[in-house]
């Protein structure tokens, strides 16, 4: 069975290698992506299944034993993002049908759309720290030439920021795992876990904690948390909506949760490391939403927004306990789902009237209600308010905070909450609201057609997390109690 | 040697950033090269600069430098070409487009 | 699930049903549809009515919910939301029906849209009400929010009406946040979110520290929504709703789940000095701001607006009041301070009937003569005769005038300020003189704008060519929901006590539970003549003083405050607003510049600030001298070489010079390697060098000449001295690293690999083994990776998207 744990890598890599072969027939190209991603879910559902009942799953590869070969590591958290990271592939590659050029398809999007999701499913699985670094040049490579495809003016110009920003934080994760197997003799994050905590009792370990901020540089940039997220909010803007959806829905997603992984796991105990994540957590938020309030036009602020939810995200890492990490999972899945549904609306209302700036529409709520509607649902999700997903995550995150006695940066977020309601109903006020003013008169009768059933269920799931909310929110809690008590992962990886 | 070894090293982070903050592509990408070079001594020093024989089992000595670093050094050598091959076929290209090789002339909307 | 589940749940439900009947049966108004809801609603809750005269059993019923985080949905029905439920049921009857005849059945009107809101409004006002878990509460609070900037913004293509709901939606939903975050304070003292378990805690959690912060909290969110000074300016925009909206939720609703929220936690709070002077010192200012505002609005819904206000601060003030109440003992079912909340629920059942019937006259004169400018009407009187006499009706109730409820109700209000002015505790000595000044003071403003909206609109010349529509009585549909309103005005005014025991004494006993004994009861008993007595004074006073002001009404115009409608207010929320934006922009301005080595700039000072940060914290640095390898001369004179050609890159002018030196660089590491025995890697180094070289070469062939850098001073030494920094940082981390390594005894996993590469690998080269066979996944990706390098060149310098239409 756990052989299992290597398909969420194996399938898309397979499957990408396979479709280079097919470059020109666009129908084998989209059935055999799509069941890639199918497959993907359809494992990752069932491992989420196998390892709620049976505890954490490993695989050693090569059947070389942790610590020394390559561990893949299946516990609730990783499972659980490679399901939903499937999910959102599945759902792109519907919305990617309805909107690419049969140029970009015929381009090998399919093949690096698959490469990418290689290296995002092997982040989330591996168990071993230089193992994550391969795996996330494998995510960002595909992600360049993702975000590059199609070498339009303004997107070459920030690709390019995007892929020097990202190399040189690569660059400094090399020297911040030189710093820890230096330290430490190991690469198994279950054997640093043990050994990190031993290094701790020694005097001057002081050394540790340097290193731990290290990591965060890197995991930070990755993450997009202030002040290292600048490659972030214009790159983004650059490529289509489908793509935009799957990166801002995804990437800096693997960044946090290498954040969540480092610090739960590896430097769990470290005061310092705590309160600069709730800092910096409490500053991205802050900045982020800032960002979104500026901006008027509907992809830019999604951009930023990404940022601000990050830091929310952070915050919750930093706070710690089983109830902010359950949390901060909740919040990270809903983020996941209503971001790239939000990125969807974006390539929708620029499908209808050409533009993405807010100020160049308005009225579509007269004209097309059922985007309007679905639109408003997704926003004030996005914004906190209940019963939707994104109000329990907040929720929890709240009594964590107050719990542990984090009152400002509490304070913070639900004021950030005030400033995202704000900026999400700004666009919904200018572009849905308003008289009906379209930049040209075909726009008014454009038929929106397939292109909402990609929404169609990011939308329910933003619901049903809302709604009936309690039984994943207890499958969160569980998570919560497996990520903040490291000894159930170091076990399962290091048990011979 | 290794205390030499990181300072060396820290002279090459220091001259690879300067590098990155200035407007010119070449010299950003040319600093982007040297902080590579950089991390990777950073790695080999740390895991100890013991002169044991290389890591060849046929050498017949008492003791060998650590392997480890080495085969992880290797790796990240090769994605590094593959990183900085594609970021400078993207910088021609952008130089292609834009017409300009200064970072400063690179931005602004796209309303063009 | 019980069927008290499904009332908060049913208009919900139904909402999804509004689209089908609007499109089905489109010639129908949708109205229709929706009217027997609310209907059935008020006509089901009227059962629980205690009609015998004895005390109100609450029933409580719970489903769970999200149960892992505290909250069940548990409806708990008492006297209080008995109150609120029947009024918001029985109100939104009437609204709907009225709405059917105010908005037309026009054939572009999204009916459908407004009453999906209407519901879902009146579904999350009861799930308000009846929920006695608090997070639900605030589940429907914020759904109220929601839906009620939905309805403001019904006619989204007018500017005002947007600016309207999202101002109504910011002040409401900001406050609901503080809400929650006292709620939450309150779940950490005692473990739960159940109002009434929470209540039965009062006493051991008072003297916790986050009792006055949750306290100011949850007051937050009640006077926001409730309109409360200085909160209070998002209700007069509110007035771009439909006037059916406005009735229904500026008389009995929406602004009244702050009133709600107070009176239901009075029990938990209503002990504390801080509740009883922040709640009816915000009640009064606000009673005074509302009363003293409405007499410069010209717009008649202007003036119902302040109004509001006022009347909610009048209600809250007395909440306020009569929290002292607990201090004392009830004897006989009455006490001095109960009379406060007495008179706080008797206001808030009168005030819903003479607003809405206001509310709606107001619109059936909007609707027949076009305008709701009191300069514009006048005359009224003769042409619409029904309108006039419910409008006489209204007007008379809110300037407390006998024989209708409101003139008991003032009475009332009048005995609870003076009774607190006894009260000898909470400093009430130094400043409680002030409370019934105030609440006669704001009695004469609010008996002048009743009669100046009256007057002005109902006597007088009749203007008809300034009116946009020539006016006549309004169809009798329209009629029906204003007059029934007025009908009870007179009913409760002349028999008020058959509210007594049915509705106030069993909403008083929620809100003062365990001042009464088992089975006693409060004991209510409202009468008209008291003989002649301070507060008898005190009417004629606002009445006398209020005509004579009405009469010199014109004079009264010319002061500076009444020349201008709008809330001064306003303008810090403008200009907070607009601030917000531009402070916005600025920070987003400095830091998006879309120049790279500003990003650069930031992310290093980043990395700088918090290594130093935490190397100094924990006094991290060390370096150690003994632990180290030998230095081997020509060693020495590698990294000797190495470090100076690398200090001489960036003076380098010449692109080809420059990276031919880069590439003399990576030979140097290549050198490196072999040296510190890494045959391998040298060898591996020495072929992606000279690859590199050439690749650089090749491609810088076609870019221009290297430029000298033309920074302003200050950026160049900020680039050195930032460069420097990382590069101080990174040597002193790895020299502390490098220090702390050897003062522990953990082994590296690499001996391992020495130990077993030929005994379970085969294969002598170590280096080798781990590559392919201990870690071959990192190997297999290695070049995996240079594949997609390879493809991904081949489709960047292949393929150009054509244009914009894709998205």
């Amino acid at each position: 069975m756990t052989n299992l744990l290597i398909l969420p890598i194996l399938i898309p890599l397979l499957a990408g290698v396979i479709l280079i072969f097919f470059k020109n027939s666009k129908m084998i190209q989209r059935v055999i992506s799509v069941i890639a991603s199918a497959a993907m879910t359809g494992i990752s559902g069932y491992l989420i299944y196998a390892v709620y009942n049976n505890g954490i799953q490993t695989i050693a590869l090569g059947d070389w034993q942790a610590p020394f070969g390559i561990v893949l590591v299946a516990d609730l958290l990783s499972v659980s993002l490679v399901f939903l990271a499937g999910i959102l592939g599945l759902v792109t590659l519907f919305f990617a049908y309805q909107t690419f050029s049969a140029e970009r398809e015929a381009n090998y999007f399919h093949t690096f759309y698959l490469f990418l999701m290689v290296g995002v499913n092997g982040s989330f699985m591996t168990g071993d720290l230089f193992n994550l670094f391969v795996f996330f040049e494998v995510m960002l490579i595909s992600s360049f030439i993702l975000i590059s495809m199609g070498s339009q003016r303004y997107q070459l110009q920030e690709s390019l920021k995007y892929v020097i920003i990202n190399t040189v934080s690569s660059m400094f994760f090399i020297a911040a795992i030189a710093y820890i197997y230096g330290v430490t003799g190991t690469l198994n994050m279950a054997d640093l876990s043990v050994k990190i905590a031993q290094l701790y009792e020694q005097e001057n370990s002081g050394i540790l904690t340097v290193i731990a901020l290290t990591f965060l540089f890197v995991f930070g940039t990755k993450s997009a948390i202030f002040p290292l997220y600048f490659w972030l909010p214009h790159s983004y803007f650059a490529p289509p909506a489908a793509i935009a959806a799957l990166f801002g829905g995804l990437l800096t997603k693997v960044g946090v949760y290498t954040v969540m992984r480092m610090y739960t796991l590896i430097f769990n105990n470290d005061p310092i490391v705590f309160q600069i994540l709730l800092l910096f957590g409490g500053l991205t938020m802050f900045i982020g939403v800032l960002g979104a309030v500026a901006q008027f036009d509907f992809k830019r602020i999604l951009s930023v927004h990404i940022v601000s939810q990050v830091g929310y995200m952070i915050m919750g890492i930093g706070i710690g306990t089983p109830l902010a990490i359950a949390g901060t999972f909740y919040f990270l899945a809903h983020n996941i789902i209503v971001k790239s549904g939000l990125f969807f609306f974006a390539g929708i209302t620029e499908k209808i009237t050409g533009t993405t700036h807010l100020k160049k529409m308005s009225g579509l709520l007269k004209t097309h209600p059922y985007v309007g509607w679905l639109f408003f649902i997704t926003a004030i999700s996005l914004a906190g308010l209940p019963p939707l997903s994104g109000f329990f995550g907040k929720f929890a995150l709240v009594i964590a905070g107050f719990e542990a006695g984090h009152y400002f940066v509490i304070a913070v977020s639900l004021a950030t909450g005030v400033l995202t309601l704000f900026s999400m109903m700004k666009i919904f006020m200018t572009s849905f609201w308003g008289e009906e003013k379209l930049p040209d008169p075909s726009a008014k009768e454009r038929k929106v057609g397939k292109l909402i059933l990609p929404v169609l269920p990011l939308v329910a799931l933003t619901v049903i997390l809302g709604v009936a909310a309690e039984p994943f929110f207890l499958f969160s809690l569980e998570m919560g109690e497996q990520l903040t008590d490291p000894s159930y992962y170091v076990e399962s990886v290091l048990e011979e | 040697m290794e205390v030499l070894m990181i300072f060396a090293i820290g002279i090459l982070f220091t001259v690879s950033t300067y590098l990155i903050l200035t407007k010119s592509l070449l010299r950003v990408v040319l600093g982007v090269l040297i902080l590579s070079h950089g991390a990777h001594l950073l790695f080999l020093t740390l895991s100890g600069l013991k002169t044991g024989a290389p890591p060849l089992l046929g050498e017949e000595a008492g003791s060998y430098t650590d392997p480890l670093p080495q085969a992880l050094v290797l790796t990240a050598i090769v994605i590094g070409f593959g990183i900085t091959a594609f970021m400078l076929v993207l910088a021609y290209r952008t130089y292609k487009v834009h017409e300009t090789d200064n970072f400063d002339e690179l931005r602004g909307s796209d309303d063009d | 699930m019980s069927t008290l589940h499904i009332i908060p749940l049913a208009p919900f439900l139904f909402a999804f049903l509004i689209p089908l009947f609007y499109k089905k049966f489109r010639h129908i108004h949708t109205g229709w549809f929706v009217l027997p809801l609310p209907l059935i609603i008020f006509i089901y809750l009227l059962q629980f009515l205690p009609l015998g005269g004895t005390a109100f059993q609450p029933v409580e019923v719970t489903v769970a919910w999200v149960a892992s985080l505290g909250v069940d949905f548990t409806v708990y029905l008492d006297g209080l939301s008995l109150l609120f439920a029947l009024l918001i049921s029985g109100i939104g009857t009437l609204v709907v029906l009225y709405s059917i005849y105010y908005i037309a059945n026009k054939r572009d009107e999204p009916l459908n849209n407004f009453y999906v809101y209407l519901l879902m409004f009146m579904g999350a006002m009861l799930g308000v009400v009846l929920s006695d878990n608090l997070i639900v509460l605030y589940v429907f609070w914020e759904l109220t929010s929601l839906s009620s900037a939905l309805l403001i913004g019904y006619w989204y293509h007018k500017e005002r009406s947007r600016y309207g709901a999202q101002k109504s939606m910011l002040i409401t939903v900001t406050g609901g946040f503080a809400m929650l975050a006292g709620f939450t304070l309150l779940y950490l003292m005692t473990g739960t979110f159940s109002v009434q378990e929470i209540i039965a805690m009062s006493d051991q959690i008072a003297a916790s520290p986050y009792f006055v912060p949750a306290m100011i909290l949850v007051l937050a969110g009640a006077f926001t929504k409730s309109a409360q000074f200085p909160f209070h300016i998002w209700l007069p925009d509110a007035m771009e709703a439909p006037t059916p909206v406005s009735a229904y939720l500026h008389s009995a609703t929406m602004v009244k789940a702050g009133i709600y929220l107070v009176a239901r936690l009075t029990p938990l709070f209503g002990g504390q000095a801080e509740w009883f002077w922040i709640v009816t010192g915000f009640g009064l200012l606000t009673l005074l701001w509302g009363s003293v505002s409405a007499v410069r609005q010209k717009d008649l819904k202007g003036i119902l607006a302040f109004s509001t206000v006022s009347q909610l601060g009048l209600i809250m003030s007395l909440l306020g009041m009569g929290s002292a109440a607990f201090h004392y003992d009830v004897i006989d079912g009455e006490s001095l301070y109960t009379v406060a909340i007495l008179a706080a629920v008797f206001h808030l059942f009168n005030h819903a009937t003479f607003k809405g019937s206001l509310f709606m006259v107001v619109g059936i004169i909007d609707h027949e003569t076009g305008t709701r400018d009191i300069r514009k009407l006048g005359g009224l009187m003769a042409i619409m005769p029904v309108t006039f006499t419910i409008s006489l009706i209204g007007v008379a109730s809110m300037a407390g005038l006998p024989p209708f409820n409101g003139f008991l109700s003032k009475e009332i209000f009048f005995e609870g300020a003076l009774n607190i002015t006894t009260l000898d505790m909470f400093n009430v000595e130094t400043l409680g003189f002030l409370i019934p000044v105030v609440a006669w003071i704001a009695s004469v403003f609010t008996f002048v704008y009743s009669m100046m909206m009256f007057f002005q609109t109902f006597t007088g010349k009749h203007k008809p060519e300034e009116l946009p529509k020539h006016a006549h009585e309004a169809p009798v549909g329209m009629l029906i929901s204003p007059a029934v309103l007025g009908l009870m005005v007179i009913v409760f005014g002349l028999f008020p006590n058959m509210l007594a025991y049915t509705v106030i004494e069993p909403a008083m006993q929620s809100i003062l539970p365990g001042l009464l004994g088992e089975g006693e009861q409060f004991y209510v008993n409202i009468y008209h003549w008291h003989g002649l007595n301070t507060e008898l004074l005190m009417t004629m006073g606002v009445v006398l003083i209020g005509t004579a002001l009405f009469l010199n009404f014109d004079k009264l115009q010319q002061t500076a405050f009444y020349l201008g409608e709008r809330d001064p207010l306003n303008g810090a929320y403008d200009n907070g607003l607009t601030g917000l934006i531009s402070g916005a922009q600025y920070v987003d301005g400095v830091q998006m510049t879309g120049k790279l080595r500003h990003y650069f700039t930031y992310m290093f000072v980043f990395l700088v600030a918090v290594l130093s940060y935490a190397l100094i914290r924990t006094n991290a640095f060390a370096i150690d001298l003994a632990n180290t390898a030998q230095i081997s001369p020509y060693m020495f004179f590698i990294i000797l070489a190495l470090s100076l050609s690398t200090i001489a890159v960036p003076f380098m002018t010449k692109r080809v010079p420059a990276i031919i030196l880069v590439g003399i660089i990576g030979f140097l590491v290549a050198l490196i390697f072999v040296v510190i025995r890494a045959p391998d890697l040298a060898l591996t180094q020495l072929l992606v060098e000279t690859v590199m070289v050439v690749l650089f070469l090749l491609v810088f062939y076609h870019l221009p000449e290297l430029r000298k850098e033309s920074f302003k001073p200050v950026f160049k030494w900020s680039n050195l001295l930032i460069s420097l920094s990382v590069g101080a940082v990174v040597t002193i981390t790895g020299l502390s690293a490098h220090a702390f390594s050897h003062g522990h005894d953990i082994s590296p996993i690499s001996d391992y690999f020495v130990e077993n590469a030929y005994a379970l690998a085969g294969g002598e080269n170590i280096v080798n083994v781990i590559l392919v066979d201990f870690r071959g996944l990192d190997t297999l990706l290695e070049v995996f990776v240079l594949g997609i390098v390879a493809l991904g060149v081949v489709v960047l310098i292949k393929y150009k998207a054509s244009g914009r239409e894709e998205v």
